[in-house]
Order: structure tokens, then C-alpha cells, then sequence
């Protein structure tokens, strides 16, 4: 079972269901974007520019007294480190891009990661699992404070926080809520939601993979507009759609279950039963029957199983932590066999825990 | 897609250039498309909306072709960038390209930020502390002056020096002041 020694070393905060509507919500998210005054953006730096920021910020956090900060540049990890890192949400794809001058600071518990020299000198980023956007910001706003407090912020009167991208500048913040949203996929309400909300200022996105389809069924909400409003207006605005969709989540649900009630047993017991024996599972049918099972758990058809599979699994089986685990480059095929395995093994914990459970074979 | 220039970075942008031999397209990331000042952009092809919506509003309406040659597009002292070239990769180069583009900045973040323009949000305390300061200068200037049109010259002596101390603290930067807590 070093399988799971290995996960439970590689699960996170935000993993972990917790918080308030924990049911649906995942993780909270804030991000805010800084800059040092007297330095190009990254898009535009020089190499020794790029050097001197790492240095300025890592002694502003190391220094101090106040550690509890791990330090890792880009470049001390290999592709397979960086893809990890990525898969938990920790740094950006840009950042694991940016080999030669990218930096991260991690905090102990890995709640706080600060991206160093990605679009912007500093990204600082702070996820909570389930919905707590006060909580997230008011914990990325200390962390900001005591930068500034020994960084030169490039901070402008009128605009705000001075970013890269105009689209951040003003609070450079970036709020989201990453939300499992089964009962919305299947009746297909979600596809009348993403507009109404983009009209609100706020984006509504899948939140693994690119493009529009939402692995798993978890989005991710997150606010748009970044001047002209306070931080806690955005984040009100924000917890007021989501609570929103919460609610229509909840309602669909229960739909679902008061009018087909057995075609919906039929549809988690299945992808119970796919998780639980099967030798070969890509990704995407993985996502789809995790998201099957934690709807199941969620309204109580199935009660042996624990709520987190959905939170850890969609993290753990992607491709980046099965390399990882097994230890060197894995084929498309032992990719889905590997998958398979770490998803069976997980799943038998509950036998083992002492709840009945048919055996394997 | 790695950029076709570095070879090290994804592809983020996609630049029409010119040749003689007619239009080539180049697939680059963010750092080489800012670093290659020679090359127009292909609105149909961006990949990034706001690099779309900018390079669209640009030949929307800023650009008759005449006109833009005749303006004078200003440039960053700090980091070359024109506000041209702004508008096509979509990026700024760094904090001083907000001063020397002030101007138009304004209809650019109301596009962006639906309407909105000015910054509403927290304040740094170490840039709340210099704007105390710099009303507490302006405050003793006018002391001063009053000082020596009524004659009181050893006051305006006093309040020089005061007024003196204060801009050394106000230049000194946010090291000296900035410990102080956001909230
Ligand atoms: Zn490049
Ligand atoms: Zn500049």
C-alpha cells in the first residue's frame, strides 16, 4: 500500500473537505499580483533583474524572522516536480514555463504559495478548501502587508496595484471557488448559467483541462473585473453568485433524485463499480465516474465511501503525480493502468477501514 | 506550441509579419513578442482576448494609417514600449509605462473593467503614510509662506527646515514607514 502513504504525504490543504457548503464547493482561491517599483515585468526583464527580485523577495520572507517558508526555484526542479506542483494548484503552468528566473515561496502547510517572477514579480495566492473567501483574503492580505511592508510595491494613486496585464491592475486580485456541479452538468442548466454570470463581471470555467468542458464536472468562478471596485465589494459579489449556484446545485439534485431516483443509483453504482475493478481508466472517464460517485456519496446512496475521493483523486491521477509515483516516464497505457490501480487501491481503503464491502477478485 | 523564436516558451501570441515575400505568420510567446518590435498583428488569429480586444480596438478605430503616423506615439523611457505596441501584445513593460501612457489609459481600463477607471480598492500603508506626508508638506508650505509675507522670518526658518525633514522621509521610501499594519 505505498500507494497511499504516498498520497496522504502529497495531500494538501485545500484537499481536505472542509468549510462551509463543502459538499459542492472544493476550494476557495485568492490570488493578488504585485509588483516591485524600479524593475521591468517579467514579460520585459533582464536576467539580472529577474535575479535581484528573487533575492529581494526571498529575503523579505526569510529574513525577517517570520519563516515557515520553503523557497524553490524553478530551476532546482525537475519537469516532473514543476507538473506536480502544478496539478495541486500550488503555481501556475506559466510559472512552471518560466525555468530560468521562476521562483516559488511555499508556506508549511502549502496554503500560501507566493509565485515569484511569473506574469508578474509576485503572484500571491492562498486556497482554503471549501467556500471561505473571507478567510482566503484575509490570509493573503497579511501575507501581502508584510511584503510590502519590507518590498517597493509599484503602486499608483489612480490605478491601483500596477500589473503586467491591464486586466489585473487595480487590486490585482483574483478571487475563486472551485465548485462540483453534477446535477447542473447533466440537466444541462449550466450552459444558460455561464452567460447570466458573465454578464455579472464574473468568468465561470472548467476548472482542470483547458478549453470549455469541465472534467469531473468542478468549475471554477471567479471574478473578472479588477478596478473600480473594493476588494471586499468583489468578494460580496462573488459570494453571492456562488451561493447562487449552490442553491440551484441543491434544487437540481433533488430533482434528480425525486424523478429518475433509480437511473441515478444505476449511474453512481456504475461508476462505483468502473472505479472499483477496472485495469485500464483514462482520465476523462476517471473524472466522469469520480464525479458520479461523489454526487452518490453526497446524497447518501453510497455511504462506504469517504467524501474526499473526488478532491484527491482528480489531483492525484493526472499525469504529472502518476509519473511521479511510479518513478519515470509512463506510456498512454500505463498512464490508464497506473490511473486504475492508485484509483482501486484508494477505494479498498474503506474495506480496510472496517466497513463491509464486497471483496475484489 | 513552443514559441518559434526562444523555443523555450508556449505560444501566446501569433504576429503577422510583413515580408517581401508576403505576410509570414509567427507563433511566439509573451517575452519574444514584446522583444520583436518589428511585426503587426493578425486580429483573426490571437489567441488571448485582451490582446484580441486591444489589437481589434486598435484597428477599430485608432488606426487610420496616416493618422497613427502622424501622432506621436509616446514611448516608455524605461522600457521602450509604445503605446502602439501596447495595444498589440496587450502587456505593459513595467511600472513606469502606467505614467507615460496616463493619458490614455483611462478608455483602455473602461473597456477592460466594464466602465471603471479609477483604483478602488486597498491602499498600501506605506503609500497611505507618504500621502499623509505630502499633505503635511503642502500644509507647512502654506504656513511658511504666510510666515514671511507677515514677516516672521525666524518661524519660516523653522518651518523650512521642518519641511526639509519631511521630503528626506518622503524620498527616503517605504522601508522607513511601511511596517505599519493594512487595517
Ligand atoms: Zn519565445
Ligand atoms: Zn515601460
Amino acid at each position: 500500500m505505498g500507494n497511499n502513504e504516498y498520497m496522504q504525504n502529497a495531500v494538501t490543504g485545500w484537499m481536505v473537505p472542509h468549510g462551509e457548503h463543502s459538499d459542492i464547493v472544493m476550494s476557495t482561491r485568492i490570488r493578488l499580483a504585485r509588483n516591485l517599483r524600479g524593475f521591468r515585468f517579467p514579460i520585459a526583464f533582464s536576467d539580472e533583474q529577474a535575479e535581484e527580485i528573487g533575492k529581494l523577495v526571498s529575503d523579505a520572507l526569510l529574513n525577517g524572522g517570520k519563516t515557515g517558508y520553503a523557497y524553490t526555484r524553478m530551476s532546482d526542479l525537475k519537469a516532473l516536480g514543476r507538473q506536480t506542483l502544478v496539478e495541486k494548484h500550488l503555481i501556475s503552468p506559466q510559472l512552471a514555463d518560466a525555468v530560468h528566473y521562476g521562483a516559488v515561496l511555499l508556506s508549511e502547510d502549502e496554503t500560501v504559495s507566493i509565485m515569484v517572477n511569473e506574469e508578474d514579480h509576485l503572484r500571491i495566492q492562498c486556497i482554503y478548501p471549501g467556500l471561505q473567501l473571507e478567510n482566503a483574503y484575509r490570509k493573503a492580505d497579511e501575507t501581502d502587508n508584510l511584503l510590502e511592508s519590507r518590498l517597493p510595491y509599484a503602486f499608483d494613486e489612480e490605478f491601483g496595484y500596477l500589473t503586467s496585464c491591464p486586466s489585473n491592475t487595480g487590486t490585482g486580485m483574483r478571487a475563486s471557488v472551485m465548485v462540483h456541479l453534477p446535477a447542473l452538468t447533466m440537466t444541462k442548466q449550466i450552459n444558460r448559467i455561464i452567460p447570466a454570470v458573465s454578464r455579472l463581471g464574473m468568468v465561470v470555467r472548467g476548472s482542470y483541462g483547458e478549453g470549455s468542458e469541465a472534467p469531473g464536472n468542478v468549475y471554477q468562478v471567479s471574478n473578472q473585473l479588477t478596478l473600480g471596485k473594493s476588494e471586499k465589494e468583489i468578494l460580496a459579489e462573488l459570494a453571492n453568485i456562488v451561493s447562487r449556484i449552490i442553491v440551484h446545485e441543491r434544487k437540481s439534485r433533488e430533482l434528480l433524485l425525486g424523478r429518475s431516483r433509480l437511473s441515478l443509483e444505476n449511474r453512481v453504482f456504475r461508476a462505483l463499480g468502473t472505479l472499483s475493478y477496472a485495469r485500464l481508466l483514462p482520465s476523462a472517464e476517471a473524472a466522469r465516474c469520480l464525479s458520479d460517485v461523489r454526487l452518490g456519496i453526497d446524497l447518501g446512496l453510497i455511504e462506504d465511501v469517504d467524501m474526499n475521493i473526488l478532491n484527491e483523486l482528480m489531483v492525484f491521477m493526472q499525469s504529472g503525480f502518476l509519473q511521479n509515483f511510479e518513478g519515470g516516464e509512463l506510456t498512454a497505457e500505463e498512464l490508464d493502468s497506473s490511473r486504475a490501480k492508485l484509483i482501486r487501491e484508494r477505494l479498498r481503503q474503506r474495506a480496510a477501514d472496517g466497513e463491509p464491502h464486497p471483496d475484489e477478485p | 506550441m513552443l514559441c518559434e523564436n526562444c523555443k523555450e516558451r508556449p505560444v501566446s501570441v501569433i504576429l503577422k509579419q510583413e515580408t517581401p515575400g508576403g505576410p509570414v505568420e509567427r507563433n511566439l510567446c509573451d517575452q519574444c513578442a514584446f522583444n520583436l518590435q518589428t511585426f503587426s498583428v493578425n486580429p483573426n488569429q490571437e489567441p488571448m482576448s485582451i490582446q484580441q480586444f486591444l489589437s481589434q480596438w486598435l484597428t477599430g478605430e485608432a488606426v487610420q494609417p496616416q493618422a497613427l503616423e502622424a501622432q506621436v506615439m509616446p514611448e516608455c523611457p524605461e522600457c521602450g514600449l509604445t503605446f502602439h505596441r501596447f495595444l498589440e501584445i496587450g502587456k505593459f513593460g513595467c511600472p513606469v509605462c502606467y505614467e507615460t501612457f496616463r493619458e490614455r489609459l483611462p478608455r483602455v481600463f473602461g473597456k477592460l473593467h466594464n466602465g471603471s477607471t479609477v483604483h478602488r480598492g486597498k491602499i498600501p500603508a506605506s503609500f497611505n503614510e507618504k500621502m499623509a506626508i505630502k499633505k503635511q508638506i503642502e500644509f507647512l508650505r502654506i504656513s511658511m509662506q504666510d510666515a514671511i509675507q507677515t514677516e516672521r522670518f525666524e518661524q519660516a526658518a523653522v518651518l523650512r527646515d521642518e519641511i526639509k525633514e519631511w521630503k528626506r522621509k518622503l524620498s527616503a521610501g517605504p522601508e522607513e514607514g511601511g511596517a505599519a499594519d493594512g487595517e
